[in-house]
């Protein structure tokens, strides 16, 4: 009995191909897929023109519990004692002080002045979770959340950090989970992005675009940024003056020019490419504004995700869009809470009531609104939520004056919900300060590698080669996903 | 990768190394029961090898279930020769013998198997790198509980197991890049073409029974040329003038390729194209990415240093001393220093959680930059172990490190630590007095801008949060706070006070006189003797044996001679030691390396493909003894990049048509012969400069100096969390530049370069992706930037040609550089008479979209 072992879990072809070996045109697209590699062959929009693309469809490792994501990220860090991570002991404790290890941008810390939760906690649903008053309609879908309690990460800075909850790394250049995951299964749509971004109107998160790059992997595989209002995508709409037609028979008269050209070189398949591409975005241009028109939905639904309420109408919306997106295939949707800098994101240094009536005001209709909307579709079950930010926040004040944490990343919480995770469950615990995670503590390559294991793929196995070395989301030292909260 | 041979059975359970067992089992000697069973084993493992009889449905539970947990998670250590612990998971009676710990399982008490504690985790965590999921842990309890069932007919699981890292070995050292160049002889060969490159490539092409393609068309060779040293098109009319100069047969005559390529070298823009390319190996950038991405000072003259060097044919290995130790030479000058600035082009974390591990990731940068762009190595992968695929051992990497060692870091935090730690003076003032006098003036201005704006600021100090603060020190959050304040602490005329001299603070701060140019170089702290550890698993707080700088011996190189730093030294002068070895004519790889990236940057691809990569697991060359008759040749040369321009440019290989063949396509389909010369697409920098040139709005003239701003469109500036910081405008004129010059912003690039798979700005870049996707479509069919220069093309051929059919020539022509067809023209015709009738369009509107056409046409994108 022998086990076929192929370099590094890939075939050399398609190592070459990821090193930029210079390969040109059909002669690397045959022996690819004779390789089994590019295994969706498309037809462009055309119905005509051959067309092979890299984000065809993939067959994951083994059968997917989850089909898309959808990653509710909030910036800047919201603090887990003061939602999720319930801390009865710290009531009443105001204002003393106590001896903690703390760690955030005001540098390394041995002692600090309590500052306690600041809302009360109350138990929902049949698993009895305690949750703190900024969420009470999202308490309403305890029972379907898994609360992974002892998050930990590399670093307790908003840069590294953020680079690390979404590309693994705390070094910049690597490719973010969305960029992985397109990478690793293609997408289904080929009408659409397989990867998008919704950014909070605010502005961006701090380091921008290196949130959502492909990093050293081509650009087919980076996020597209799309808007709620407005041109969803950057030039979308063609100009004016085109619109009854024109568009059309310019986009003909260029494929009739191409052809041409071609004639005399029909063995090279990219020239086939770009006169495809151009039909693909053709298709795109009705395709794109058709999937963000909300429009389409009843008042109940818009409802349901606080689109009547103005405090959270605009993530409603993106929620909503989010939803619609997933349904249209698209594989992840990354949705930004919080942008810029200060309180305009989770990052309560000052006033920590503000900051997160706030925030969490804005979100928990628009979160509750998408879990049961997703459930009465039944799209729950193959649609994997994940909410949280970068890290937590500390047990105790920054400053002298005033009820602002800093950033804490020995222990904060996340939490997952549908695609194939269980339910009314809560995993890890952090000390009774919230301070740091302190059994079965979980870091960052966990959370990855669950979310890569419910799309169907071997986190240890997904790898792709560059700069001499496989790399892999979860690390070269790999990590297992936290089965505790799969179903 | 070698295969684990089968062993006899003798063999594979011949006890290994008895002692630590056994001193292993006395140790436990409170559990009485755990030593008996150790003590019966080797009876019991034949016994119960013999004895079982297991059922089919047990046979087929361990073939499907059982063993591609144990191949996926257990034999990669625990099989060959020396499993880890001394567990051999690939025989049932290693199981039963176990290893270090005992027997792996235990028959009798099976919830007392160490297997079954490892895999729940129960003390003896495994796998190391994580759980098993629920499922597998109860197949691996169920296949113990049920004795172990194993095929009769299987003795042993053949396992392929990742053979050791590769050592150090005469044998490798036979490797061929790993050997100095061969003095190759040039192959007889009939109809030898026009050098010895044809012999070469004509030589292996007959062998396998094809002929090279015939020359390209005059205008296809000329265009081809052109863009190929210049990154531009040339003109329709420089295109016939040229294509003219032909022999008997109709293709470009050998004078007038000769002739044609010393025009092109010698224009100015030669050294903007090929400076673009080692641009991208070095992974140039002028901002440091993360939270801030502030702009690197001065870094543009490290820019036009490339550019210089290429123009003025700086020999190869002088360009490799500068950029390595360009501070450390007998003879230091502005342009060696500016040239150091190569460390300084990578990313900087100025505020890392670990600033330990900070200072080796930039290390680390650097270590992997110079081994793979000048040596093809990837020294890089040796850093947390021995490298898995080449004889390059941890301690190597180390000792690459330990000439770095003293280099510091690009700063510490804040813009001044970046002064101090990275940016010299490098030349004396043209007129100090000229240069004083305006000193003075910028001196006082600014001081009265701070203090106005300083009184302001006092009004709200006391109003502010501790928060507030100590954000007031970043410039960026100065506004806002204050904007906070009015109609409470300020009022409108204060604040907008305030935010006058703010600007004006700014304004003076950008034109501040340069008196003294400064350079972004390296700076080494050679205090304290500070030496080099291997890091355990590359962990720098794990720090093991010393190390002294040394090159890596899989090259069998000298021994580095380190000199003893003079009093008062600034540098360690270990860099030199390093680059001089590095540029050196007996070094095995480093002309073969950069001969292999000419060769790529002319015909698309390397001799190596790897280009990067000459190690174990790189492509082998396609042509050994090309390569190796070229690496000799360049050093011969003096290390002219020039006269490999000329030799290569000169050869019947690159002067072949791009057409297909059947007959060659069927036997060699990635042309690994070359049979042909592939087709290329433009890159990035190519796309927008030919664009603009196409409307003729490209200003080409002007050169060097800090890097400029295009319009960028908001929507992508929504981005950044403070949209448009750290993008600014220029003039019209800048803004019209070549590509070369825009602003390399790490998390902002411009939309159109970025999209046509600009190099990535992180970590060095051996070859450029292309990739054809719908947004590329979108952006040359819809963006603003498109049709704004649709816009001015048609303007341009207005003011060039009144009727209609000229127009549409001369515009077509201007993208395809060359004359279009009847055919061609009438196509545009209808176009713009259906835009007319059916929308609605005046003619110069028609002709705008026709212009869009032209610019989108696959013609203008790729070259044959």
């Amino acid at each position: 009995m022998t086990t076929p072992r192929n370099f590094c879990g890939r075939t050399r072809r398609e190592m070459l191909w990821q090193a930029g070996a210079g390969f040109t045109g059909l002669g690397l697209t045959a022996l690819l897929d004779q390789d089994g590699f590019l295994n969706g062959q498309t037809v462009a929009a055309d119905g005509q023109t051959e067309w092979s693309n890299p984000l065809a469809p993939k067959q994951p490792h083994f059968p997917a519990k989850a089909k898309n994501i959808i990653f509710f990220y909030c910036y800047g860090g919201p603090s887990h004692i003061d939602t999720f991570d319930y801390k009865p002991d710290m009531y009443g404790m105001d204002g003393k002080t106590v001896e903690v290890k703390t760690f955030g941008r005001g540098g390394h810390k041995n002692v600090g002045r309590i500052v306690e939760p600041r809302w009360k906690f109350n138990q929902y649903g049949e698993c009895g979770k305690w949750v703190s008053d900024l969420f009470p309609n999202l308490a309403t879908c305890v029972d379907d959340i898994a609360f992974l309690h002892s998050m930990t990460a590399d670093s307790p800075i908003h840069g590294s950090a953020m680079l690390m909850m979404n590309s693994g790394r705390v070094l910049s250049g690597h490719p973010c989970l969305g960029s992985w995951v397109n990478y690793g299964l293609g997408s289904v749509n080929q009408d659409l992005p397989g990867f998008v971004v919704m950014l909070d109107p605010r502005g961006g998160p701090i380091s921008g675009s290196k949130n959502w790059s492909s990093g050293y992997m081509p650009a087919t595989y980076q996020a597209t940024v799309m808007r709620s209002k407005g041109d969803p995508i950057l030039d979308l709409s063609p100009p004016a003056a085109l619109a009854g037609g024109g568009q059309r028979r310019l986009l003909d008269t260029l494929r009739d020019y191409n052809r041409d050209h071609q004639q005399l070189r029909s063995d090279n398949s990219n020239l086939a490419a770009r006169i495809a591409s151009y039909e693909l975005a053709y298709r795109m241009q009705s395709e794109a504004p058709e999937a963000v028109d909300i429009s389409q939905e009843t008042q109940a639904t818009q409802d349901l995700y606080g689109l009547n309420d103005p405090k959270c109408s605009s993530v409603g919306r993106q929620c909503l869009l989010a939803r619609r997106l997933v349904e249209r295939g698209v594989r992840m949707v990354q949705i930004y809470s919080g942008g810029a800098h200060n309180d305009d994101n989770w990052d309560a240094h000052g006033d920590l009531e503000n900051n997160h009536n706030l925030h969490a005001g804005e979100t928990d209709k628009p979160l509750a609104g998408l879990l049961k909307d997703l459930k009465q579709r039944n799209m729950l079950d193959d649609t994997l939520i994940v909410w949280g930010g970068e890290f937590g926040r500390q047990p105790t004040a920054e400053y002298a004056k005033g009820s602002g944490r800093d950033h804490n990343s020995y222990g904060f919480t996340m939490w997952m919900a549908g695609g194939g995770i269980k339910g009314g469950t809560s995993v890890g615990t952090t000390d009774e300060l919230g301070s740091r995670a302190v059994d079965d503590t979980f870091h960052v390559k966990h959370l990855h590698a669950t979310i890569l294991h419910q799309m169907g793929m071997d986190p240890n196995k997904l790898s792709y080669f560059f700069g001499g070395l496989d790399n892999r989301l979860v690390g070269v030292e790999g990590a297992s996903p936290i089965w505790s909260v799969i179903s | 990768m070698s295969r684990t041979p089968a062993f006899p059975p003798a063999f594979q359970t011949a006890p290994p190394k008895a002692s630590p067992r056994a001193s292993l089992s006395l140790a436990v000697v409170a559990v009485p029961a755990l030593l008996a069973v150790t003590a019966m084993l080797p009876a019991c493992s034949a016994d119960e090898s013999a004895r079982h009889d297991f059922t089919k449905q047990q046979i087929t539970m361990f073939r499907e279930q059982v063993l591609p947990i144990l191949e996926d998670n257990c034999l990669k250590c625990h099989s060959g020769e020396h499993p880890k612990g001394e567990l051999n998971m690939t025989t049932r009676e290693g199981f039963l013998k176990g290893g270090e710990s005992g027997p792996a399982v235990d028959l009798e008490n099976h919830e007392d198997s160490y297997v079954i504690n490892a895999v729940r985790y129960e003390g003896l965590d495994m796998p190391p790198s994580g759980p098993l999921s629920p499922q597998n842990v109860k197949i691996i309890e169920s296949w113990v509980q049920q004795g172990l069932p194993w095929p009769a007919d299987l003795h042993e699981i053949e396992f392929e197991a990742e053979a050791g890292p590769p050592q150090v070995t005469a044998e490798n050292r036979q490797f061929w890049s790993f050997q100095p160049v061969r003095d190759v002889a040039v192959p007889d060969v009939e109809n030898a073409g026009h050098n010895a490159i044809d012999a070469f490539i004509r030589h292996r092409l007959s062998d396998r029974g094809l002929t090279v393609s015939p020359p390209a068309a005059p205008e296809e060779l000329v265009r081809r040329m052109h863009y190929d040293l210049l990154g531009l098109p040339p003109s329709p009319e420089f295109v016939a003038a040229w294509s003219k100069k032909i022999d008997a047969g109709g293709t470009l005559d050998q004078q007038a390729v000769a002739a044609l390529t010393d025009e092109l070298l010698a224009s100015p823009h030669y050294g903007e194209q090929w400076g673009r390319h080692w641009l991208d190996l070095v992974r140039y950038a002028e901002t440091n990415s993360y939270e801030r991405d502030g702009a690197k000072p001065h870094v543009w003259r490290y820019r036009d240093y490339v550019i210089d060097a290429f123009n003025s044919d700086k020999p190869y290995s002088q360009f490799i001393i500068e950029q390595l130790a360009g501070d450390e030479l007998d003879e230091v000058t502005a342009d060696s220093m500016v040239a150091t600035g190569f460390y300084r082009l990578g990313r900087w974390d100025d505020e890392p959680a670990d600033p330990a591990l900070a200072f080796y990731d930039d290390i680390d940068d650097i270590v992997t930059t110079t081994s793979q762009t000048f040596l093809g190595l990837t020294v890089n992968c040796a850093r947390c172990h021995d490298h898995k695929i080449d004889p390059i051992p941890q301690r190597d990497y180390y000792r690459m490190v330990a000439f770095f060692r003293n280099v510091r870091r690009y700063g510490v935090r804040g813009h001044d630590s970046v002064l101090d730690a990275s940016v010299a003076e490098i030349d004396r003032p043209a007129d100090a007095k000229v240069y004083e006098a305006a000193m003075t003036r910028y001196n006082n201005d600014t001081r009265d801008a701070k203090d106005r704006m300083a009184k302001i600021e006092k009004l709200v100090w006391d109003d502010l949060q501790e928060v507030e603060k100590e954000d007031f020190q970043y410039d960026m959050n100065k506004l806002p706070i204050l904007q906070k304040r009015v109609g409470t602490l300020l009022n409108d005329r204060q604040f907008n006070n305030f935010r006058n001299q703010f600007n004006r603070l700014k304004q003076l701060q950008s034109k501040k006189p340069t008196g003294l140019a400064s350079a972004l170089c390296v700076k080494e702290d050679i205090r304290g003797n500070k030496p080099t550890h291997i890091l355990t698993r590359g962990n720098p707080h794990a720090a093991a044996e010393e190390v002294t700088p040394g090159f890596p011996a899989i090259l069998s190189p000298p021994k580095p001679v380190i000199p003893q730093p003079a009093d008062g030294a600034k540098t360690s002068g270990r860099r030199r030691v390093l680059a001089e070895w590095i540029a050196s004519g007996d070094n095995p790889l480093t002309a073969r390396v950069m001969v292999n990236r000419i060769w790529q940057f002319h015909f698309g691809r390397g001799i190596v493909r790897t280009s990067s990569d000459f190690g174990f697991q790189g492509t082998k060359p396609t042509h050994p003894k090309l390569l190796d008759w070229l690496a000799a040749e360049f050093v011969k040369s003096g290390w002219s990049v020039k006269a490999m321009h000329r030799l290569i440019m000169s050869s019947a290989a690159y002067q072949m048509s791009s057409r297909p063949s059947e007959q060659a396509w069927a036997v060699d389909p990635t042309n690994n012969l070359f049979w042909r010369f592939d087709m290329r697409r433009l890159s990035a920098e190519e796309v927008r400069d030919t664009i603009l040139w196409v409307n003729n709005t490209l200003n080409s003239e002007k050169m060097y100096g800090p890097s400029i701003y295009t319009d960028i469109p908001d929507a992508v500036k929504a981005g950044q969390s403070r949209p448009g910081s750290g993008w600014g405008r220029s003039s019209p004129e800048d803004e019209t530049r070549r590509s070369i010059y825009i602003h390399v912003k790490r998390s902002l690039l411009d939309p159109l370069i970025e999209s046509f798979d600009f190099a990535d700005t992180d970590q060095t870049c051996p070859v450029r992706f292309v990739t054809t996707q719908p947004t590329q479509a979108l952006s040359m069919m819809n963006s603003e930037f498109i049709l704004q220069q649709a816009e001015k093309f048609a303007a341009y051929v207005a003011t060039e040609q009144t009727d209609g059919a000229a127009q549409v020539q001369f515009a077509l022509a201007r993208a395809m550089q060359r004359q279009p067809t009847n055919t061609e023209i009438q196509r545009g015709l209808d176009l713009i008479a259906s835009l007319k009738e059916n929308d609605g369009m005046n003619h110069q509107d028609a002709l705008k979209y026709l212009c869009l056409v032209a610019l989108n046409l696959n013609e203008l994108m790729y070259l044959d």
